[in-house]
């Protein structure tokens, strides 16, 4: 206890040296100005932004990734209240009621109010990370590569049939995105794999690439002469900010709640952010007195989605960095940014470099207080950041992409590999399968197929070890209660016709 | 996308997983296998590449005929009647090949114009001069911001 806080003092004291502090306030802010802009969520803005962390300092690197996570994702919260855009999946939800309440003349209330559940939440998720963390190394320090390989098993599970849509298209994606990782040179055996004799691809293929395809180039495609954005007759001033009196009462134990369902996602590997808040907004309606009020601009209905985001959001680094294993895409990134700084996440990292994960918990606390702050007065800026016609704004992500690749390694066939995974992206998108999966697939593809083959040689080949050591034993089991899940939700869509709502929810 | 009668979406992803995973098949078996205990490096990608095809089979004896795939909760902007949409697909694709090609053939503020005129020409409300003068605005941010600000390697004019 003592020693935890003695190490969160250390942290602040990291967080707030002037160049880390500096790096954080501008991934805080840059982060919150493009989530705002139309069709550019947390994904889109780390991988364009993810180039210029290379040229820095470890350090002030994460901090800054980081803060582009939380702030573009506050920022996506205003497009989809105001605009009815949800440019991150998760605030899917939020448009369902934060778009009526705008209609209704309360859209400053719901902006308030998410602010609100924001900072809540996130705090609650940091307190979380601070106490849980030290406690989850302690057991991580017992994973060998048999368990690290069953618990990447688990999340790649995880997130390939928790996220929206099929989860069997997941499934693919996830393998296709393992595939990716496969590309480039073997590191136990040298050989050359899948580079089509390009000698370009013998180090693999570029995160930042990949990235800027699947998630840039590829929306564009799809999107291109198809979004009619609205313009956005909302008018918000610092003033319609402040909610009511009863709508704070009213939102309240959303909050919590929300802010509980994110904090028990977050701590699980492989759940993405989507079904998180899909699940809040689901469980607010259940035990809501008038549940018919949601759809129209229930305040609950925004309240709790955006709370658990955003818990979820900060528990999530603890997987990410103490087992290295990402709860979403988003996650994925952050890793693989850290891999490539030569930091290796994983239970000796609290140890090993206790000025990055103190300094990130810390900086946690600063950049959700300057959200606050900064998003009440510039709340006028934002909305006028939402007119920007997608005619001129696509052009110029599109500019921005190529140069921000190119700059990784000066090179211009990373650029050429953005344009095919673009058209990829596109045929996957245009088929229903998602894409997501494939960067949580390819940031631990490489880490999984070298545990494996270590497990493997320390077992002589035999497959029972993953059942006979006991945490393994467990992550294995809960993999095969996820597949069974699935094969008894599709046995009994065949039998019965679909039931409606709720369930449809969750189900995504 | 116009599918034909008869084949619906999820039949088409499942006959891509097939090729894919075929293709990923055949490629791993030209490495070393090795045996489970010690793997060679065409080990993984084969279990990979079969497993790509297990996944495809599933998804195709599953698929839905078509009308009958249902979207479980659309999202807004989620089931907008889509047509090809050649001129935005060539467009984009193309300003994304001309940074490529004028980037190492003509330099980095011919590759920036290029590339921000194609794609936005790819919308069909953009006018030429509404692409010439976004093309001009990101050439000039890109000198200031990236050539003097960042220093970036490319060089401004080059002929090769």
């Amino acid at each position: 206890m003592h020693q935890t806080l003695m190490d969160l003092w250390y942290g602040f004291s990291v967080a707030l040296q002037p160049g880390n502090f500096m790096w954080s306030v501008f991934g805080v802010l840059i982060g919150n100005l493009i989530g705002v802009l139309p069709g550019m969520g947390a994904l889109t803005t780390i991988s364009m932004l993810l180039p210029l962390t290379y040229v820095i300092a470890p350090v002030p690197a994460i901090l800054m990734l980081a803060g582009i996570f939380y702030g573009s994702q506050y920022g996506g919260a205003i497009g989809a209240i105001l605009l009815n855009l949800p440019s991150h999946p998760p605030h899917a939800v939020t448009c369902l009621d934060g778009y009526p309440m705008t209609r209704a003349g309360r859209g400053g209330a719901a902006l308030g109010i998410t602010m609100m559940a924001s900072f809540f939440a996130a705090s609650v998720g940091i307190i979380v990370m601070i106490f849980l963390s030290p406690l989850l190394v302690q057991i991580a320090f017992k994973f060998g590569p048999t368990e690290i390989c069953s618990i990447m098993l688990l999340g790649l599970l995880a997130g390939a049939t928790m996220s929206r849509g099929s989860p069997l298209k997941g499934v693919a994606m996830t393998i296709f995105g393992l595939l990716c990782g496969v590309v480039g040179t073997d590191v136990i055996s040298g050989t050359t794999r899948y580079t089509f004799d390009l000698p370009e691809l013998a180090d693999g293929v570029e995160l930042g690439a990949l990235c800027m395809g699947l998630f840039g180039i590829a929306d564009f495609l799809v999107s291109v002469n198809r979004t009619t954005v609205k313009p956005s007759d909302a008018k918000v001033s610092m003033k319609d900010m402040r909610p009511t009196r009863a709508e704070m009462k009213q939102a309240f134990w959303p909050m919590v709640r929300g802010t509980m369902v994110g904090t028990l996602f977050g701590a699980m590997p492989g759940t993405g952010p989507t079904i998180t808040t899909f699940i809040a907004y689901a469980l607010e309606r259940k035990i809501a007195k008038d549940p018919s009020r949601f759809g129209k601009g229930a305040i609950e209905g925004v309240a709790a989605p955006e709370a658990s985001a955003h818990s979820k959001t900060q528990v999530d680094f603890i997987p990410t960095l103490s087992l290295g294993i990402p709860g979403d895409a988003v996650m994925a990134l952050i890793l693989g940014a850290l891999i490539i700084k030569g930091v290796q996440p994983g239970p000796q990292l609290i140890t090993e470099h206790p000025d990055i994960f103190w300094g990130l918990v810390a900086s946690f606390w600063i950049g959700n207080v300057l959200l606050v702050i900064m998003n009440v007065p510039m709340i006028g800026v934002w909305v006028r950041m939402l007119q920007v016609p997608y005619k001129y704004l696509y052009p110029a992500a599109l500019f921005f992409i190529c140069v921000g690749v190119y700059s990784t390694k000066n090179s211009l066939f990373d650029v050429g590999e953005v344009a095919v995974f673009g058209v990829l992206g596109a045929i996957f998108l245009s088929l229903d399968f998602p894409v997501s999966p494939i960067v949580l697939g390819f940031v631990l593809g490489p880490m999984l197929e070298e545990n494996f083959r270590r497990a493997m040689l320390l077992s002589r080949g035999d497959l029972i070890v993953f059942l006979e050591r006991p945490i393994s034993a467990w992550f294995i089991g809960a993999c095969g209660l996820l597949i069974l899940a699935q094969v008894v939700a599709y046995a009994r869509k065949l039998r019965l016709p679909p039931p409606r709502e709720t369930a449809e929810l969750v189900a995504e | 996308m116009r599918l034909p009668k008869g084949l619906s979406k999820d039949h088409y992803g499942a006959l891509m997983l097939l090729g894919l995973g075929a293709a990923v098949f055949a490629m791993g078996l030209g490495y070393r296998m090795g045996t489970l205990n010690r793997m060679g490096a065409g080990f993984i990608p084969v279990v990979l590449g079969a497993l790509m095809v297990l996944v495809g089979v599933v998804l195709g004896v599953t698929a839905a005929s078509p009308g009958q795939s249902e979207v479980a909760h659309p999202l807004p902007g989620d089931g907008i009647q889509k047509g090809p949409e050649w001129r935005g697909w060539l467009c984009i694709l193309g300003g994304v090949v001309a940074f490529v090609v004028l980037g190492e053939h003509g330099g980095l503020l011919p590759a920036t114009f290029t590339s921000v005129f194609v794609s936005a020409m790819g919308d069909r409300n953009n006018t030429l001069k509404g692409a010439a003068a976004l093309g001009a605005i990101l050439t000039l941010f890109c000198l200031i911001v990236f050539h003097y600000g960042l220093s970036l390697q490319l060089p401004l004019f080059q002929w090769v």
